[in-house]
């Protein structure tokens, strides 16, 4: 909202202020001041002129070349093609060097061959209106002609600054809307009376009440004050550059007297031509379904029926409280106004602007909440201002005033103790009844503290309860005079989370040792995302008002957020490591209050150029790297590592054979799933052709592994006696999995098997086919005594026949 | 000269010549090793006049002692040669770069929130997390924004549909939701934090993001006033930015706090205005207040017994100021030549 400090001027005496100082002390006390600028500096520039001459431009008929005295001694020549410009007006000249709006620089120039030494300007070239005819001809405010060489906004005392007011911070003010709150609180601020200002009607004449009916509830009071013998034309000027230092453009009197009462005392108001309303008067009620209006901007609105209308002989003349319908505009000659000052329901009004998209200076007003003894005020100002500009005016009607409203003022009973409390300030009773006296809040002493009697205007919304007294009194008292004071009693560490430790412990990990980024994406997945990567089956929660169409799924999975990532980043190396922690979205398992399920997932990719890397050996791929990381990952958040099975084609992401599933227990629990992309997924992500790669991801339940079985850290002690080290080949049909291997080695040991690593895997013809051999280092080691190469010897023997066991063989 | 003359200086000759260990192990040999020179010396001594045994034993030994004595010492010379070539550095260019080191990064949101629930945690607040898939009621109702509130309007909600769900979802646009359900599940009184995303329908550009994280903060105790407020700002402040910040305190409105507050701080990074602070030396940083006692009442608490106050610390503008970061959309953005800076 822009505020005019010379308005503000008018209802409380601001001498000694300067604006930057109202602006901080309103930022301090009230609301906040975004800006301050002065208004229209370029007025400051250009300065009053004489017409002392004008005759023809010798070579141009249309032009005229003027000498003009700006009071500076020898006159200027001044080119100017207005056709009503002439010997004897004071005009608003623009030298050389000024600039004027539109960062238009005013030069030294020759027209047609003649010197010309500025500008003479219009009303729109100084952006004070839209009149463009003619050059602008300086009014004479005190019946004398202004004194030459001073600026226009100095003779004119168009000198304002405009004060930039965050709306935001007035949400909760309906009383601020308009200058007089806003003066309101300079009032209390620096202590100074309001002037006195009077809203009482003038005469009215005894005809009939226009007649006016309210239907509905949502419109609570309905004034109308009917006007005779009214000419519109223009706004004296004093208004108009009132109106224009807080960005209204003026447009002609009706409407800039009706703006004008708006921002003044902040009751949005409507002027109809009473001739063009029905006979049968005024009628307030809810849209018929269907129903139409085409309001004032020259759209064609769809109404519902919990829009509220303002109709005459039953047809819509506006939209109640929001903008007024283009049937009823004021069409020049009119002479009759019927002025309407109401009462609107904020929800109402707040509902049909914001379906619409429609928010005018109006809506903003009556979704806050509007004082419902403002209309009658406003009414009556609307009139004394216009019995001051036209005094032939007359009001020859009964007021009309309809609807079942009720005064909101009230009271509210206030503690001193309760202020002190919670402001922490030690102020007297006597200082706080200071403090709301300032506000004109009346208190009066009651039950060891005060009822305090809340004017209508503060009574709506924002004042309703002691604690809101408390914050009248500390913002005027300043909050920056409270002390500041330490929290005190007894802090104890929180309990111990072991979630938020793990979600560390992980973080670090991967960032750590293992390298790998640390990605935070976006909860919506896109369409085209989840389709590439198959992950478009299932419910999904969706956004109704999303950022773009395809962009309304919220993530069941953060694996698709992580993929996404990828192609992009590999186009830039060739290595890329990324994990994210997050959470996702499943509506079929939502609670009983309708949140659906959230589940917490660590997911981890490794995607590697495949010209890069070359052959990786029978374990250096992704996938094993990956399964390696992830080993790592849960033995650092001191779970159990889960065992770890081939997945069955359980992830349409993950390649069918390529994947596996982990588990803890027999009990099912799935640890996560950790596999190569399928081929087409990769694909579609682009990681082929140029950026073929290697790709493997792991999906990690954190909920699984805060229900796993913890692993903590434990000491072994170290050996007493030395190991004896065997290095096994094992022949076993090639689809036999390596894990029975292993097995088997471990079950020769019978206990003493301390380490197994495989170290060769080959398959060759010397085998036979459907053959493969795997090598392995076995470590023996025994607490009790040194293994000999018996022992060792003794473990081989066992160890043929465990692999007989298997189908697999040992090669000696 | 004496055969055992001719015999050391042809041995001293070769030693000070010999150009490394290995012909010094040699020469040693040839002269005081088991078959050497010496050793035959000594054997030809019992065919000796016996006037003559004791001097050529001597003679002999001297030569040993001779022998090894320049043998140690040209050893001595030859080690502290290879050293000096050494230290020569051969061509070596200290300049050259080093090979790259991968390394592994936390993302700068999750690091700093880090920072943060430590400092909070050590001043005995709870760290707690809450949905981001919310109900409108603990979005809003519950927090003193009833449907139809202008404060709704500032909030630019994303609301959401859910198969089979009859509630009205949405994503929370704020962390705030979790103060009722703090006081829901928690005893009084109690401190806690609470990091998380939140999400609100509007336009992206370098500073609007619809995708940012924030972190909530409530104290709920008795007799709380906005004095413990501005002490607890402060205190973290001091933590945020490792130096003592001067605040200024302004009426602010948010419906769950009354009195509401911006909290501006004295720009840390200008003394006369900055870009940062736009000229004006204060940074707006911290919505905050007394909560109200209508959420008080919403979260079962007795607003006569309790009290307390809340605070909404921007987490991603915190990192975007630490960071001097232009672009709020590089945080989500997963692009990894922005993650791998930090």
């Amino acid at each position: 909202m822009l505020v005019s400090f010379r308005w503000l001027a008018r209802h409380v005496d601001l001498e000694g202020i300067t604006p930057e100082q109202l602006g901080n002390d309103l930022t301090l006390s009230t609301c906040e001041v975004e800006g301050i600028e002065p208004f229209a500096p370029h007025l400051s520039n250009v300065t009053v002129g004489h017409v002392l001459e004008r005759v023809p431009h010798p070579d141009a008929d249309k032009l005229g070349v003027c000498q003009v005295d700006v009071g500076s001694g020898e006159p200027l020549q001044i080119v100017c093609g207005a056709p009503n410009v002439g010997a004897g007006q004071r005009v608003a000249v623009a030298t050389i060097g000024t600039v004027l709006p539109g960062d238009f620089k005013i030069k030294k120039s020759k027209i047609r061959g003649v010197e010309s030494h500025g500008m003479i300007c219009s009303v729109r070239e100084l952006d004070l209106g839209d009149e463009h005819d003619g050059i602008w001809v300086l009014p004479e405010p005190d019946g004398e002609p202004l004194a030459l060489g001073q600026s226009i906004a100095n003779a004119l005392g168009m000198g304002d600054w405009v004060i930039e007011i965050d709306n935001k911070s007035l949400t909760h003010r309906p009383d601020l809307w308009g200058h007089r709150g806003l003066a309101r609180e300079v009032a209390a601020i620096y202590e100074r009376p309001l002037k006195p200002i009077d809203l009482t009607l003038p005469d009215l004449g005894g005809a009939p009440a226009f007649p006016v009916s309210v239907a509905d509830a949502a419109c609570s009071r309905y004034i109308g004050l009917g006007i005779d013998g009214v000419q519109n034309g223009k706004s004296p000027s004093w208004m108009r550059q009132l109106l224009l230092a807080v960005g209204q453009r003026p447009i002609d009197l009706f409407v800039d007297l009706s703006n004008f009462v708006m921002l003044d005392l902040g009751q949005p108001n409507h002027a109809f031509d009473r001739t063009a309303l029905d006979g049968g008067g005024i009628a307030v009620r809810k849209a018929k379904a269907g129903e139409t209006i085409t309001t004032l901007d020259g759209e064609l609105r769809k109404l519902e029926t919990s829009d509220l209308l303002i109709t005459s002989g039953d047809a819509p003349v506006a939209l109640a409280g929001i903008m007024g319908g283009e049937e009823s505009k004021i069409q020049g000659g009119t002479s009759k106004l019927l002025l309407e000052c109401a009462a609107f329901d904020a929800a109402t009004v707040r509902r049909t602007s914001s379906r619409l998209a429609l928010r005018t200076d109006s809506s903003a007003r009556f979704e806050k909440s509007l004082d419902p003894t403002l209309p009658e005020k406003a009414a009556a100002h609307f009139a004394r201002l216009l019995k001051e500009i036209q005094p032939g005016v007359s009001f020859p009607m009964i007021l009309s005033d309809e609807g079942r409203w009720s005064d909101p003022a009230t009271t509210i009973h206030v503690r001193g103790d309760v202020v002190r409390r919670d402001l922490g300030v030690d102020l007297s009773d006597e200082a706080i009844a200071d403090i709301l006296r300032r506000l004109e809040l009346t208190p009066t002493a009651k039950d060891g503290g005060f009822e305090v009697a809340i004017p209508s205007a503060r009574a709506t919304k924002d004042l309703t309860m002691e604690r809101d007294l408390v914050e009248e009194v500390g913002r005027i008292h300043r909050y920056g005079s409270v002390p500041e004071a330490p929290l005190v009693g007894a802090v104890m560490p929180p309990p111990f989370d072991r979630r938020r430790a793990m979600v560390r412990a992980i973080e670090d990990r991967l960032a750590g040792a293992a390298r790998f980024h640390q990605l935070l994406s976006y909860s919506f997945q896109s369409d085209d995302l989840l389709s590439k990567v198959n992950a478009d089956s299932g419910d999904f929660v969706t956004a109704r008002n999303p950022v773009a169409p395809e962009l309304s799924k919220i993530r069941r999975e953060v694996l698709p957020s992580v993929l996404g990532a990828l192609e992009t980043a590999r186009r830039r190396r060739s290595e890329v490591l990324v994990f994210e922690v997050g959470k996702g979205y499943r509506p079929e398992e939502a609670s009983e209050d309708g949140m659906p399920r959230e589940v917490h997932q660590v997911v981890i990719a490794i995607a590697r150029s495949k010209a890069a890397k070359g052959d990786a050996g029978f374990n250096g791929g992704a996938f094993f790297t990956l399964r390696a990381v992830v080993d790592d990952v849960v033995r650092a958040a001191g779970v159990a590592v889960p065992c770890w099975s081939p997945g069955g084609e359980a992830h349409a992401t993950l390649h069918p054979v390529k994947q596996v599933i982990g588990e803890w227990t027999a009990d099912g629990q799935s640890a996560g799933v950790i596999g190569e992309l399928d081929p087409a997924v990769r694909g579609r992500l682009g990681l082929v052709g140029e950026l073929d790669s290697d790709v493997a991801v792991a999906v990690l339940d954190l909920d699984a592994m805060l229900a796993a079985p913890a692993a903590p850290r434990t000491y072994t002690p170290l050996p007493k006696f030395p190991s004896v080290k065997v290095d096994v080949a094992c022949v076993a049909p090639a689809e036999l999995p390596a894990s029975a291997l292993t097995k088997a080695i471990e079950d020769a040991g019978k206990g003493s098997v301390a380490d197994i690593e495989l170290f060769d895997v080959f398959k060759g013809e010397s085998l036979g086919a459907g053959k493969k051999s795997l090598a392995y280092h076995v470590v023996l080691q025994s607490a009790n005594k040194t293994l000999t190469d018996s022992d060792a010897a003794k473990f081989l023997g066992r160890l043929e026949r465990t692999l007989e066991a298997v189908g697999a063989a040992l090669r000696r | 000269m004496t055969d055992t003359d001719a015999t050391l200086s042809d041995a001293l000759g070769r030693i000070s010549t010999a150009p490394d260990v290995d012909t010094l192990r040699s020469i040693e040999r040839e002269f005081v090793g088991k078959d050497g020179v010496v050793a035959s010396m000594l054997a030809a001594i019992p065919t000796l006049p016996p006037a003559d045994r004791k001097g050529a034993g001597q003679s002999a030994n001297q030569l040993k002692q001779a022998v090894l004595t320049a043998l140690a010492e040209r050893e001595v010379a030859l080690g502290n040669a290879a050293l000096d070539a050494e230290r020569k550095g051969d061509g070596f260019d200290a300049s050259l770069p080093p090979p790259r080191l991968e390394r592994g990064t936390l993302h700068p949101v999750v690091q700093v929130t880090r920072e943060l629930e430590d400092l909070f945690t050590s001043m005995g607040y709870m760290v707690l997390d809450g949905p981001e898939v919310e109900l409108d009621e603990y979005n809003f109702e519950k927090l003193n924004i009833p449907a139809d509130h202008p404060a709704r309007d500032t909030q630019d909600t994303f609301y959401c549909n859910a198969p089979g769900s009859k509630a009205t979802l949405l994503l929370r646009t704020h962390t705030s939701p979790v103060q009722v359900r703090a006081m829901e599940h928690l005893q009084p009184p109690f401190r806690a934090v609470v990091p998380g995303k939140v999400f609100r329908q509007e336009t992206t550009d370098a500073s609007h993001e619809h995708t940012f994280h924030q972190m909530e903060g409530i104290v709920i105790d008795r007799n709380v006033s906005v004095g413990h407020l501005i002490g607890a700002m402060k205190t973290l402040l001091r933590g945020i930015f490792k130096k003592d910040i001067e605040v200024r305190l302004r009426p602010g409105y948010f419906p769950f706090v009354e009195p509401g507050f911006e909290l501006d701080a004295r720009c840390p990074f200008c003394e006369k205005g900055c870009s940062v602070c736009k000229q004006s030396t204060w940074i707006e940083l911290l919505p905050c207040g007394l909560v109200h006692p209508n959420v008080l009442k919403a979260g079962g608490l007795d607003p006569e017994e309790w009290g307390g106050f809340a605070f909404g610390l921007g987490l991603s503008r915190l990192v975007m100021l630490r960071y001097g970061i232009d672009d709020v959309r590089h945080l989500l953005g997963g692009d990894l030549r922005f993650l791998e800076q930090f």
